[in-house]
C-alpha cells in the first residue's frame, strides 16, 4: 500500500502504453540520471538490476524502475528528452550517485555542509533541489532541476 | 541538528504549548528507578560545528562481553524511534571491541543509512546497562572504525558519510523505534545492496543476514521491561529552551511506573517500517510517522511562508505562529486505518525568528518544515514535549496487545 500512488487514470495510460513490453526485455531502455538524455538512462535500470515501466504523461514522461529491494524510483523527463526530476519511494535508498549523476557530488557537500537530522534533508539550490526524508524501512524523496521543469507542470505533480 | 539550524530560535507568540497540548495533563517528573534513564535535549557532545536542535540524547554504559571492569560509559547517545540497533561512534570509544563474523567467517561490517548520509562500520557486540537494565553480547553497530576504512560503493552512492561525532552529531544513537531488527526480512532472504556486508582484508561483499544475526532494538534484549519504552518529556516554552530534562521509561506495562492507563493506542503497519495515518488539511496522509529522531514537525502546507535564509531552507517561517489541526490513525498490517484516532493541535512559529532571538537555545516546540513527497506528516520531536509517549515493538506482547503501536 506504500508504494507508487499513481492516478487510476495514469495507471491505465501505462497499461494501455507498450511499455509494459519493456519489462519483459532485460535490460530495458529507460530512463537517465538527472540532467542527463533519457535514452542514456538504461543505465540507470541495468546498474540497479531494476524492471522498468514507463508511462507518457504529456507535457513529460516519467520511467518506473521496480528495484528487487522493494524501493520504487521514477525519472521524469521533458520533452526535450532530458531528465528534470528523480524520485523514490520503499524500504531502502537508491543509489542515488546513479539517480543523481552529474548533481551528486552536489548534494552530497551541501547534504555534509547542512542537515536538520537523520531523518530530514533538503538542499536548496538555484539550480537543484533535494527533498529526503524517512525512517528505518521506509524513505520518501525527490530531486529536481527548478529550472528545467516543463512548463505546466507541477512540483506536486511529482510526488 | 547542525549547520544552519543551529540558527534558529523562535518567536514569542499565542500557541498552547508546543507537542504537549491537547492530550493529556502536563507530564509530572518520573521518579528514580532501575527501568529510567535521564534523557536530555540539548546541544550535543563536544565538537559540533553547531548546537543540535530538538535532539534528545541519553546515556548508556557498555562493557567488553564478558568483562565488569572494560567498561565505559557514554552520553549524548541520540534516542531514535525512527530507527532500530544502537550504533556506537568508534571514535569516541576507549574499549577495543570484538568484530563478529558474517555466515561466512569473514567480517560483518554494516553500512546505515540514515536520511542525511551514511555511517559505515563494523558489527560488534557490547555488555550493554541503561539505568538498571542490562543485557548481555548485544549486536551494536561501531561507526568510523579505523580498523575498517574502505567503504563499499554502493554505501558511499547513498549520500555523505557521517562517521565522525561531529558529523553525525552524537557519540552514538540508540534505535528504539517499533521495529526489532533493522533490516528485517530483506536482507534475511537477499544480499541488500548497501546494508550489511562480509568483508575481508581486500574486499566486501553484500551479505545476507539472519534476523538473529541482524541489529536488533535493545530494548528487545532486557531480561525484563522489553516490550517498547516510553518517552517522557515536560512542556517547553513556546520561545524555547536552553535544555529539557526528560526520561525513558523502559518496558510497557511491565513496572508501576510504565502503565498505559487509559491512553490512546495507535497501531502502526510494521511492514511499512511504522506507519500510521495523519488526516490534515483534508488529506489522507497514510505515511506518517511519529518519530523521535526528526527534529521538526515534517508536513506540506502550501500556503506557509518558508525561510528565506539558506541556512534555513526547507523551514517554515510565518510572519505570526500559526495553530493547526490534526488528526492521528493507527493503521493495521494491511496499512488499512483503525478508526482509532487523537486529535492534535500544533503550531508553527516562525523558525528564523525565534533562533536568532534565542541563539543559545536547543529546544523549540513550533519547529515546523516542509516534508517534500506527498503522503507524509512526520511528528518529530516537537510533537513530543509535554507527552508521554509509549512506543511498543512489533511481535512484543502488552496488555494492549503486540506491537507495534504508539500509545499517548
Amino acid at each position: 500500500m506504500n508504494g507508487f500512488r499513481m492516478p487510476p487514470f495514469a495507471f491505465k495510460r501505462l497499461l494501455a502504453s507498450g511499455a509494459i513490453a519493456c519489462a519483459v526485455l532485460l535490460p530495458c531502455v529507460a530512463s537517465a540520471s538527472l540532467g542527463e538524455p533519457e535514452t542514456s538512462a538504461q543505465t540507470d535500470g541495468e546498474q540497479m538490476h531494476g524492471s522498468i515501466k514507463e508511462s507518457d504523461r504529456g507535457a513529460y514522461r516519467v520511467h518506473e524502475i521496480q528495484l528487487p529491494s522493494g524501493t520504487l524510483v521514477r525519472e521524469y523527463s521533458g520533452l526535450d528528452g532530458v531528465v528534470f526530476a528523480v524520485a523514490w519511494n520503499g524500504p531502502f535508498m537508491p543509489d542515488l550517485r546513479q539517480m543523481l549523476g552529474r548533481y551528486f557530488d552536489a548534494y552530497a557537500a551541501a547534504a555534509k555542509a547542512k542537515h536538520a537530522d537523520h531523518h530530514h534533508l533538503q538542499i536548496q539550490q538555484s539550480d537543484l533541489v533535494v527533498q529526503s526524508s524517512g525512517h528505518m524501512r521506509a524513505f520518501n524523496g525527490r530531486a529536481y532541476l527548478p529550472q528545467a521543469i516543463p512548463g505546466g507542470v507541477s512540483v506536486g505533480d511529482l510526488l | 541538528m547542525r549547520g544552519g539550524c543551529a540558527l534558529l530560535a523562535f518567536l514569542s507568540v499565542v500557541s498552547c504549548g508546543g507537542g504537549g497540548n491537547s492530550l493529556g495533563a502536563a507530564t509530572p517528573p518520573v521518579q528514580p528507578a532501575a527501568n529510567v534513564v535521564a534523557a536530555v535535549v540539548d546541544g550535543g557532545p563536544p565538537g559540533l560545528s553547531a548546537l543540535s536542535v530538538n535532539t534528545l540524547y541519553t546515556t548508556v554504559t557498555v562493557c567488553v562481553p564478558g568483562s565488569t571492569t572494560e567498561c565505559q560509559t557514554i552520553d549524548h547517545i541520540q534516542v531514535d524511534t525512527g530507527s532500530s540497533g544502537l550504533r556506537l561512534l568508534a571514535p569516541a570509544l576507549t574499549l577495543s571491541l570484538p568484530v563478529t563474523a558474517s555466515s561466512s567467517g569473514a567480517s560483518l561490517l554494516e553500512c546505515m543509512v540514515f536520511v542525511d548520509g551514511y555511517s559505515w562500520g563494523p558489527v560488534s557486540r557490547v555488555d550493554l546497562q541503561v539505568a538498571g537494565e542490562s543485557a548481555k553480547s548485544v549486536l551494536v553497530q561501531l561507526i568510523g572504525d579505523s580498523r575498517f576504512p574502505n567503504v563499499p560503493s554502493d554505501c558511499a552512492s547513498t549520500g555523505s558519510a557521517e562517521d565522525t561525532v561531529a558529523a553525525f552529531g552524537a557519540n552514538g544513537i540508540m534505535g528504539i523505534g517499533p521495529l526489532a531488527q533493522d533490516c528485517g526480512p530483506a536482507c534475511a532472504t537477499q544480499a541488500v545492496p548497501a546494508f550489511y556486508y562480509s568483508c575481508n582484508a581486500a574486499t566486501c561483499q553484500n551479505a545476507m543476514v539472519s534476523l538473529a544475526s541482524q541489529v536488533p532494538n535493545p530494548v528487545t534484549l532486557f531480561a525484563t521491561d522489553n516490550n517498547g519504552a516510553i518517552i517522557v518529556l515536560p512542556n517547553v516554552a513556546t520561545d524555547g529552551a536552553a535544555s529539557v530534562a526528560g526520561s525513558l521509561i523502559f518496558g510497557i506495562d511491565t513496572e508501576s511506573n510504565n502503565q498505559l492507563g487509559t491512553v490512546t493506542v495507535l497501531s502502526l503497519d510494521a511492514t511499512s517500517g511504522g506507519y500510521l495515518t495523519t488526516i490534515f488539511n483534508g488529506q489522507t496522509l497514510t505515511l506518517s510517522f511519529v518519530d523521535s529522531g526528526s527534529s521538526a514537525l515534517y508536513f506540506n502546507d502550501p500556503s506557509i511562508a518558508l525561510c528565506s535564509s539558506s541556512g534555513f531552507s526547507g523551514l517554515y517561517c510565518p510572519a505570526s505562529a500559526q495553530n493547526f489541526g490534526a488528526t492521528l490513525q493507527g493503521q493495521d498490517a494491511n496499512g488499512t486505518s483503525t478508526g482509532i484516532s487523537i486529535p492534535e493541535s500544533f503550531t508553527v512559529a516562525n523558525a528564523e525568528a525565534q533562533a536568532q532571538a534565542e541563539p543559545a537555545f536547543t529546544a523549540f516546540p513550533e519547529l515546523g518544515g516542509v516534508f517534500g513527497t506527498a503522503g507524509s506528516f512526520d511528528w518529530g520531536l516537537p510533537f513530543f514535549y509535554g507527552r508521554r509517549i509509549a512506543v511498543a515493538i512489533q511481535d512484543s506482547p502488552t496488555t494492549a496487545g503486540p506491537g507495534p503501536f504508539i500509545a499517548l
